[in-house]
Protein backbone atom coordinates (compact mmCIF):
# COMPACT_ATOMS: atom_id res chain seq x y z
CA UNK A 1 0.00 0.00 0.00
CA UNK A 2 2.94 2.30 -0.35
CA UNK A 3 3.09 5.03 -2.92
CA UNK A 4 3.92 3.03 -6.03
CA UNK A 5 2.07 5.19 -8.56
CA UNK A 6 3.92 7.47 -10.88
CA UNK A 7 2.11 10.69 -10.14
CA UNK A 8 0.93 10.80 -6.55
CA UNK A 9 0.34 8.80 -3.42
CA UNK A 10 -3.12 7.30 -3.49
CA UNK A 11 -3.22 6.16 0.10
CA UNK A 12 -2.28 8.97 2.42
CA UNK A 13 -4.46 11.56 0.65
CA UNK A 14 -2.22 14.33 1.92
CA UNK A 15 -1.14 15.32 -1.52
CA UNK A 16 -2.34 18.07 -3.79
CA UNK A 17 -3.56 16.88 -7.17
CA UNK A 18 -4.43 19.25 -10.04
CA UNK A 19 -7.87 18.19 -11.33
CA UNK A 20 -10.24 19.44 -14.03
CA UNK A 21 -13.89 20.11 -13.29
CA UNK A 22 -16.21 17.94 -15.41
CA UNK A 23 -19.59 18.71 -13.90
CA UNK A 24 -20.79 20.93 -11.06
CA UNK A 25 -23.59 19.57 -8.88
CA UNK A 26 -25.91 21.81 -6.85
CA UNK A 27 -24.68 20.64 -3.43
CA UNK A 28 -21.19 22.17 -3.63
CA UNK A 29 -19.71 18.99 -5.06
CA UNK A 30 -18.17 18.68 -8.50
CA UNK A 31 -17.19 15.66 -10.54
CA UNK A 32 -13.49 16.16 -11.30
CA UNK A 33 -10.90 14.29 -13.34
CA UNK A 34 -7.13 13.80 -13.29
CA UNK A 35 -5.21 11.35 -15.46
CA UNK A 36 -8.42 9.57 -16.44
CA UNK A 37 -9.55 9.04 -12.84
CA UNK A 38 -12.79 10.72 -11.76
CA UNK A 39 -13.87 11.59 -8.24
CA UNK A 40 -16.31 13.77 -6.32
CA UNK A 41 -14.68 16.90 -4.94
CA UNK A 42 -16.04 19.50 -2.51
CA UNK A 43 -15.65 22.87 -4.24
CA UNK A 44 -17.13 25.12 -1.51
CA UNK A 45 -13.78 26.83 -0.88
CA UNK A 46 -13.16 27.87 -4.49
CA UNK A 47 -16.76 28.52 -5.56
CA UNK A 48 -18.03 29.30 -8.06
CA UNK A 49 -16.39 26.85 -10.45
CA UNK A 50 -17.46 25.84 -13.92
CA UNK A 51 -16.82 22.94 -16.24
CA UNK A 52 -13.25 23.08 -17.53
CA UNK A 53 -11.79 24.94 -14.53
CA UNK A 54 -8.61 23.52 -13.00
CA UNK A 55 -8.41 23.16 -9.22
CA UNK A 56 -5.91 21.83 -6.70
CA UNK A 57 -7.51 19.00 -4.74
CA UNK A 58 -6.47 17.77 -1.31
CA UNK A 59 -8.25 14.85 0.37
CA UNK A 60 -11.44 15.45 -1.60
CA UNK A 61 -11.59 19.23 -1.28
CA UNK A 62 -10.48 21.85 -3.80
CA UNK A 63 -8.19 24.25 -1.92
CA UNK A 64 -7.15 26.54 -4.74
CA UNK A 65 -8.07 27.44 -8.26
CA UNK A 66 -5.29 27.05 -10.83
CA UNK A 67 -5.11 29.97 -13.24
CA UNK B 1 -0.57 16.62 -17.59
CA UNK B 2 -0.92 20.38 -17.40
CA UNK B 3 0.59 22.03 -14.27
CA UNK B 4 2.80 18.96 -13.85
CA UNK B 5 4.81 18.11 -16.98
CA UNK B 6 6.24 21.59 -17.46
CA UNK B 7 7.73 21.44 -13.96
CA UNK B 8 9.63 18.21 -14.69
CA UNK B 9 11.73 19.48 -17.62
CA UNK B 10 15.19 17.91 -17.26
CA UNK B 11 16.99 20.53 -19.37
CA UNK B 12 15.60 23.36 -17.24
CA UNK B 13 16.55 21.37 -14.15
CA UNK B 14 20.16 21.23 -15.27
CA UNK B 15 20.14 25.00 -15.85
CA UNK B 16 18.83 25.61 -12.33
CA UNK B 17 21.36 23.16 -10.88
CA UNK B 18 24.11 25.11 -12.65
CA UNK B 19 22.84 28.38 -11.16
CA UNK B 20 22.86 26.80 -7.70
CA UNK B 21 26.47 25.68 -8.15
CA UNK B 22 27.38 29.20 -9.30
CA UNK B 23 25.62 30.76 -6.28
CA UNK B 24 27.11 28.86 -3.34
CA UNK B 25 30.26 30.13 -1.69
CA UNK B 26 33.10 27.63 -1.44
CA UNK B 27 33.92 26.62 2.12
CA UNK B 28 30.49 27.54 3.45
CA UNK B 29 28.05 24.81 4.52
CA UNK B 30 24.32 25.27 3.87
CA UNK B 31 21.67 23.27 5.74
CA UNK B 32 18.14 23.78 4.46
CA UNK B 33 15.08 22.08 5.95
CA UNK B 34 12.19 21.12 3.70
CA UNK B 35 9.31 21.22 6.16
CA UNK B 36 6.81 19.18 4.20
CA UNK B 37 6.89 15.43 3.68
CA UNK B 38 5.61 15.89 0.15
CA UNK B 39 8.81 17.79 -0.63
CA UNK B 40 10.92 14.98 0.86
CA UNK B 41 9.14 12.51 -1.39
CA UNK B 42 9.75 14.61 -4.53
CA UNK B 43 13.42 15.17 -3.66
CA UNK B 44 14.15 11.44 -3.57
CA UNK B 45 11.78 10.37 -6.29
CA UNK B 46 13.48 12.73 -8.76
CA UNK B 47 16.98 12.73 -7.31
CA UNK B 48 16.90 16.48 -6.69
CA UNK B 49 19.58 16.27 -3.98
CA UNK B 50 22.02 14.63 -6.43
CA UNK B 51 21.98 17.86 -8.44
CA UNK B 52 23.11 19.93 -5.45
CA UNK B 53 26.70 20.78 -4.53
CA UNK B 54 28.24 18.78 -1.67
CA UNK B 55 28.05 21.74 0.72
CA UNK B 56 24.27 22.08 0.35
CA UNK B 57 22.43 19.63 2.60
CA UNK B 58 18.68 19.10 2.69
CA UNK B 59 17.29 18.26 6.13
CA UNK B 60 13.86 16.66 6.38
CA UNK B 61 11.29 18.32 8.59
CA UNK B 62 8.24 17.30 10.63
CA UNK B 63 5.62 17.91 7.95
CA UNK B 64 4.39 14.37 7.33
CA UNK B 65 0.99 14.03 9.00
CA UNK B 66 1.30 10.29 9.46
CA UNK B 67 4.81 10.47 10.92
CA UNK B 68 3.94 12.83 13.75
CA UNK B 69 1.02 10.81 15.19
CA UNK B 70 2.03 9.45 18.61
CA UNK B 71 1.51 5.74 19.25
CA UNK B 72 -1.04 6.38 21.98
CA UNK B 73 -3.47 8.04 19.56
CA UNK B 74 -3.26 4.98 17.30
CA UNK B 75 -4.10 2.78 20.30
CA UNK B 76 -7.04 5.09 21.08
CA UNK B 77 -8.20 4.70 17.47
CA UNK B 78 -7.93 0.91 17.71
CA UNK B 79 -10.00 0.97 20.91
CA UNK B 80 -12.78 2.89 19.12
CA UNK B 81 -12.54 0.57 16.09
CA UNK B 82 -13.22 -2.42 18.37
CA UNK B 83 -16.41 -0.91 19.83
CA UNK B 84 -19.29 -3.17 18.64
CA UNK B 85 -21.23 -1.66 15.75
CA UNK B 86 -18.51 0.81 14.76
CA UNK B 87 -17.26 1.23 11.21
CA UNK B 88 -13.87 2.92 11.59
CA UNK B 89 -12.66 4.84 8.53
CA UNK B 90 -9.23 6.28 7.84
CA UNK B 91 -6.73 7.12 5.12
CA UNK B 92 -4.78 4.11 3.89
CA UNK B 93 -1.43 4.90 5.45
CA UNK B 94 -2.94 5.25 8.89
CA UNK B 95 -3.93 1.59 8.80
CA UNK B 96 -0.27 0.57 8.93
CA UNK B 97 0.96 2.94 11.67
CA UNK B 98 1.97 0.85 14.67
CA UNK B 99 0.51 1.69 18.05
CA UNK B 100 1.59 0.03 21.27
CA UNK B 101 -0.64 -2.95 20.48
CA UNK B 102 -0.47 -3.37 16.72
CA UNK B 103 -1.99 -1.45 13.83
CA UNK B 104 -5.50 -0.71 12.61
CA UNK B 105 -4.82 -3.36 9.95
CA UNK B 106 -4.19 -5.86 12.76
CA UNK B 107 -7.43 -4.70 14.40
CA UNK B 108 -9.22 -5.35 11.09
CA UNK B 109 -7.71 -8.83 10.98
CA UNK B 110 -9.05 -9.41 14.50
CA UNK B 111 -12.57 -8.53 13.38
CA UNK B 112 -12.89 -4.75 13.69
CA UNK B 113 -14.63 -3.10 10.72
CA UNK B 114 -11.85 -0.78 9.56
CA UNK B 115 -12.24 0.74 6.10
CA UNK B 116 -9.89 2.84 3.99
CA UNK B 117 -11.29 6.03 2.48
CA UNK B 118 -9.79 8.62 0.16
CA UNK B 119 -11.61 11.55 1.69
CA UNK B 120 -13.80 12.23 4.73
CA UNK B 121 -16.71 12.67 2.30
CA UNK B 122 -16.41 8.92 1.57
CA UNK B 123 -16.72 8.26 5.31
CA UNK B 124 -19.89 10.39 5.46
CA UNK B 125 -21.32 8.43 2.52
CA UNK B 126 -20.64 5.18 4.41
CA UNK B 127 -22.53 6.66 7.38
CA UNK B 128 -25.53 7.50 5.19
CA UNK B 129 -25.51 3.98 3.73
CA UNK B 130 -25.28 2.34 7.18
CA UNK B 131 -27.74 4.22 9.40
CA UNK B 132 -27.73 1.43 12.01
CA UNK B 133 -23.94 1.61 12.48
CA UNK B 134 -21.70 4.24 14.09
CA UNK B 135 -19.22 5.54 11.51
CA UNK B 136 -16.07 7.22 12.84
CA UNK B 137 -13.56 9.10 10.69
CA UNK B 138 -9.94 9.11 11.93
CA UNK B 139 -8.92 12.64 10.91
CA UNK B 140 -5.20 13.33 10.55
CA UNK B 141 -3.24 15.99 8.77
CA UNK B 142 -2.20 19.62 8.73
CA UNK B 143 -4.12 22.63 7.42
CA UNK B 144 -4.22 20.88 4.04
CA UNK B 145 -6.56 18.09 5.09
CA UNK B 146 -8.34 19.86 7.96
CA UNK B 147 -10.60 21.88 5.57
CA UNK B 148 -11.80 18.65 4.00
CA UNK B 149 -12.73 17.28 7.43
CA UNK B 150 -14.32 20.59 8.39
CA UNK B 151 -16.50 20.79 5.26
CA UNK B 152 -17.56 17.17 5.73
CA UNK B 153 -18.56 17.87 9.35
CA UNK B 154 -20.54 20.92 8.19
CA UNK B 155 -22.39 18.70 5.73
CA UNK B 156 -22.98 16.02 8.37
CA UNK B 157 -24.40 18.61 10.76
CA UNK B 158 -26.56 20.30 8.11
CA UNK B 159 -28.06 17.08 6.80
CA UNK B 160 -28.28 15.50 10.27
CA UNK B 161 -26.30 12.27 9.99
CA UNK B 162 -26.43 11.26 13.67
CA UNK B 163 -24.31 8.11 13.26
CA UNK B 164 -21.25 10.00 11.93
CA UNK B 165 -18.44 11.30 14.14
CA UNK B 166 -14.84 12.43 13.85
CA UNK B 167 -11.80 11.45 15.92
CA UNK B 168 -9.73 14.57 15.28
CA UNK B 169 -5.95 14.44 15.25
CA UNK B 170 -5.51 17.47 13.05
CA UNK B 171 -2.45 19.57 13.75
CA UNK B 172 -1.12 22.96 12.72
CA UNK B 173 2.29 23.59 11.21
CA UNK B 174 3.51 26.77 12.91
CA UNK B 175 3.82 25.54 16.55
CA UNK B 176 6.14 22.58 15.71
CA UNK B 177 8.28 24.87 13.55
CA UNK B 178 8.65 27.23 16.48
CA UNK B 179 9.44 24.26 18.75
CA UNK B 180 12.08 23.08 16.28
CA UNK B 181 13.64 26.53 16.07
CA UNK B 182 13.86 26.61 19.87
CA UNK B 183 15.58 23.20 19.90
CA UNK B 184 19.20 23.62 21.07
CA UNK B 185 20.61 20.86 18.86
CA UNK B 186 19.20 22.29 15.64
CA UNK B 187 21.56 23.79 13.07
CA UNK B 188 19.70 25.18 10.08
CA UNK B 189 20.32 28.03 7.66
CA UNK B 190 16.91 28.26 6.01
CA UNK B 191 13.57 26.65 5.25
CA UNK B 192 11.64 25.43 2.24
CA UNK B 193 8.10 26.22 3.37
CA UNK B 194 5.07 23.96 2.89
CA UNK B 195 3.28 24.80 -0.35
CA UNK B 196 -0.15 23.33 0.17
CA UNK B 197 -0.50 24.31 3.82
CA UNK B 198 0.18 27.81 2.54
CA UNK B 199 -2.68 27.63 0.02
CA UNK B 200 -4.85 27.60 3.15
CA UNK B 201 -2.96 29.74 5.68
CA UNK B 202 -1.07 31.99 3.25
CA UNK B 203 2.53 33.16 3.53
CA UNK B 204 2.17 35.49 6.53
CA UNK B 205 2.19 32.86 9.32
CA UNK B 206 5.81 32.07 8.43
CA UNK B 207 7.05 35.63 8.84
CA UNK B 208 8.12 34.91 12.43
CA UNK B 209 10.94 32.71 11.09
CA UNK B 210 12.94 35.55 9.48
CA UNK B 211 11.68 38.09 12.04
CA UNK B 212 12.42 36.15 15.24
CA UNK B 213 15.07 33.65 14.14
CA UNK B 214 16.78 35.39 11.21
CA UNK B 215 16.33 32.54 8.76
CA UNK B 216 15.00 32.69 5.19
CA UNK B 217 11.85 30.86 4.10
CA UNK B 218 10.81 30.05 0.54
CA UNK B 219 7.33 28.56 0.08
CA UNK B 220 7.67 25.91 -2.58
CA UNK B 221 5.69 23.82 -5.03
CA UNK B 222 6.03 20.06 -5.23
CA UNK B 223 7.51 19.36 -8.64
CA UNK B 224 11.27 18.85 -9.06
CA UNK B 225 11.80 22.23 -10.76
CA UNK B 226 9.85 23.92 -7.96
CA UNK B 227 12.22 22.46 -5.38
CA UNK B 228 15.37 23.28 -7.32
CA UNK B 229 14.19 26.86 -7.75
CA UNK B 230 13.29 27.10 -4.06
CA UNK B 231 16.72 25.84 -3.00
CA UNK B 232 18.22 28.44 -5.33
CA UNK B 233 16.04 31.19 -3.81
CA UNK B 234 17.02 30.22 -0.22
CA UNK B 235 20.71 30.19 -1.22
CA UNK B 236 20.38 33.62 -2.90
CA UNK B 237 18.95 35.05 0.31
CA UNK B 238 21.80 33.55 2.33
CA UNK B 239 24.50 34.71 -0.06
CA UNK B 240 23.01 38.22 -0.27
CA UNK B 241 22.54 38.38 3.51
CA UNK B 242 18.76 38.72 3.26
CA UNK B 243 16.14 36.84 5.23
CA UNK B 244 12.47 37.05 4.35
CA UNK B 245 9.50 34.91 3.30
CA UNK B 246 9.46 34.43 -0.47
CA UNK B 247 6.78 32.62 -2.45
CA UNK B 248 8.08 30.37 -5.22
CA UNK B 249 4.64 28.73 -5.52
CA UNK B 250 2.75 31.89 -6.46
CA UNK B 251 0.79 30.00 -9.11
CA UNK B 252 -1.16 28.37 -6.26
CA UNK B 253 -0.39 30.20 -2.99
CA UNK B 254 -1.96 33.65 -2.43
CA UNK B 255 -0.36 35.82 0.27
CA UNK B 256 -3.53 35.62 2.39
CA UNK B 257 -4.24 31.93 1.79
CA UNK B 258 -7.83 30.82 1.31
CA UNK B 259 -10.11 32.94 3.55
CA UNK B 260 -13.08 30.59 3.02
CA UNK B 261 -10.97 27.65 4.23
CA UNK B 262 -9.74 29.60 7.26
CA UNK B 263 -13.33 30.56 8.09
CA UNK B 264 -14.57 26.96 8.02
CA UNK B 265 -11.60 25.83 10.15
CA UNK B 266 -12.42 28.56 12.65
CA UNK B 267 -16.05 27.47 12.77
CA UNK B 268 -15.53 23.71 13.11
CA UNK B 269 -12.33 23.42 15.14
CA UNK B 270 -10.69 24.96 18.18
CA UNK B 271 -7.12 24.67 19.44
CA UNK B 272 -6.30 22.11 22.11
CA UNK B 273 -4.19 23.42 24.99
CA UNK B 274 -1.58 20.72 24.23
CA UNK B 275 -1.09 17.96 21.70
CA UNK B 276 1.55 15.25 21.66
CA UNK B 277 3.81 14.93 18.61
CA UNK B 278 5.85 11.89 17.88
CA UNK B 279 9.47 12.65 18.68
CA UNK B 280 8.73 16.28 19.56
CA UNK B 281 6.69 15.76 22.74
CA UNK B 282 3.77 17.96 23.82
CA UNK B 283 3.48 21.24 21.94
CA UNK B 284 1.08 23.97 23.11
CA UNK B 285 -1.80 25.00 20.85
CA UNK B 286 -0.70 22.69 18.06
CA UNK B 287 -3.68 20.33 17.76
CA UNK B 288 -7.28 20.86 16.68
CA UNK B 289 -10.40 19.46 18.30
CA UNK B 290 -14.01 19.95 17.35
CA UNK B 291 -15.53 23.22 18.55
CA UNK B 292 -18.48 23.45 20.92
CA UNK B 293 -20.83 23.91 17.98
CA UNK B 294 -19.74 20.54 16.59
CA UNK B 295 -19.44 18.65 19.87
CA UNK B 296 -22.28 16.31 18.85
CA UNK B 297 -20.01 14.97 16.08
CA UNK B 298 -16.93 14.58 18.29
CA UNK B 299 -15.94 10.92 18.63
CA UNK B 300 -13.89 11.80 21.71
CA UNK B 301 -17.13 12.75 23.46
CA UNK B 302 -19.28 10.00 21.94
CA UNK B 303 -16.94 7.11 22.79
CA UNK B 304 -14.81 6.27 25.75
CA UNK B 305 -11.27 7.07 24.61
CA UNK B 306 -8.66 5.29 26.73
CA UNK B 307 -6.19 8.20 26.38
CA UNK B 308 -3.30 5.81 26.01
CA UNK B 309 0.23 7.15 26.40
CA UNK B 310 2.94 4.98 24.89
CA UNK B 311 6.65 5.73 24.86
CA UNK B 312 8.23 5.42 21.41
CA UNK B 313 10.15 2.14 20.93
CA UNK B 314 13.71 2.52 22.21
CA UNK B 315 15.25 1.31 18.96
CA UNK B 316 13.30 3.83 16.89
CA UNK B 317 14.85 7.24 16.26
CA UNK B 318 11.94 8.86 14.42
CA UNK B 319 12.20 11.83 16.78
CA UNK B 320 15.75 12.65 15.74
CA UNK B 321 14.86 12.09 12.09
CA UNK B 322 11.86 14.43 12.41
CA UNK B 323 14.07 17.12 13.93
CA UNK B 324 16.66 16.64 11.20
CA UNK B 325 19.30 15.72 13.79
CA UNK B 326 20.11 12.40 12.11
CA UNK B 327 19.63 11.06 8.59
CA UNK B 328 17.32 8.04 8.22
CA UNK B 329 20.22 5.66 7.50
CA UNK B 330 21.84 6.68 10.77
CA UNK B 331 18.96 5.08 12.73
CA UNK B 332 19.94 1.74 14.21
CA UNK B 333 16.97 -0.14 12.75
CA UNK B 334 16.73 1.57 9.32
CA UNK B 335 16.33 -0.97 6.53
CA UNK B 336 16.85 -3.95 8.84
CA UNK B 337 14.24 -4.31 11.57
CA UNK B 338 12.32 -1.29 10.21
CA UNK B 339 11.16 -1.43 6.58
CA UNK B 340 8.05 -0.12 4.74
CA UNK B 341 6.59 -3.65 4.87
CA UNK B 342 7.15 -3.94 8.65
CA UNK B 343 7.64 -0.44 10.01
CA UNK B 344 8.66 0.20 13.61
CA UNK B 345 8.54 3.97 13.33
CA UNK B 346 6.06 6.24 11.60
CA UNK B 347 8.68 7.78 9.29
CA UNK B 348 8.87 4.41 7.53
CA UNK B 349 5.10 4.13 7.04
CA UNK B 350 3.99 7.02 4.92
CA UNK B 351 5.42 7.58 1.46
CA UNK B 352 6.01 11.14 2.68
CA UNK B 353 8.10 9.90 5.60
CA UNK B 354 11.82 10.57 5.31
CA UNK B 355 12.78 6.97 6.11
CA UNK B 356 10.36 5.50 3.56
CA UNK B 357 11.61 7.97 0.93
CA UNK B 358 15.23 6.98 1.58
CA UNK B 359 14.37 3.28 1.61
CA UNK B 360 12.12 3.26 -1.47
CA UNK B 361 14.59 5.23 -3.59
CA UNK B 362 17.65 3.24 -2.55
CA UNK B 363 19.37 5.85 -0.36
CA UNK B 364 21.27 3.45 1.85
CA UNK B 365 24.68 4.91 1.05
CA UNK B 366 26.34 7.10 3.63
CA UNK B 367 28.03 9.26 1.04
CA UNK B 368 25.88 11.23 -1.36
CA UNK B 369 26.85 10.99 -4.99
CA UNK B 370 27.40 14.50 -6.22
CA UNK B 371 27.51 15.38 -9.90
Amino acid sequence: MSCAGDTHCITCSDEGVPMRVLEVQPDGIARCEADGTESDVMVDLVAPVARGDNVLVHAGVALARLA
Amino acid sequence: MRYVDEYRDAALGRVLAGEIVATVEAGREYKIMEVCGGHTHTIYKYGVDDLLPANVELVHGPGCPVCVIPMGRVDDAIAVAHVPGVIFTCFGDMMRVPGGSGTLLDAKARGADVRMVYSPLDALRIARENPDREVVFFAVGFETTAPSTALTLKRAKAEGTPNFSCFSNHVTIVPPLRALLESPDLRLDGFIGPGHVSTVVGARPFEFIPADYGKPVVISGFEPLDLLQSVYMVLRQLVEGRCEVENQYARVVPADGNPAALAVLEEVFELRPHFEWRGLGFISHSGLKLSEAYAELDAELRFEIPGVRVADPKACQCGEVLKGVIKPWECKVFGTACTPERPIGTCMVSSEGACAAYYNYGRFAREREVV
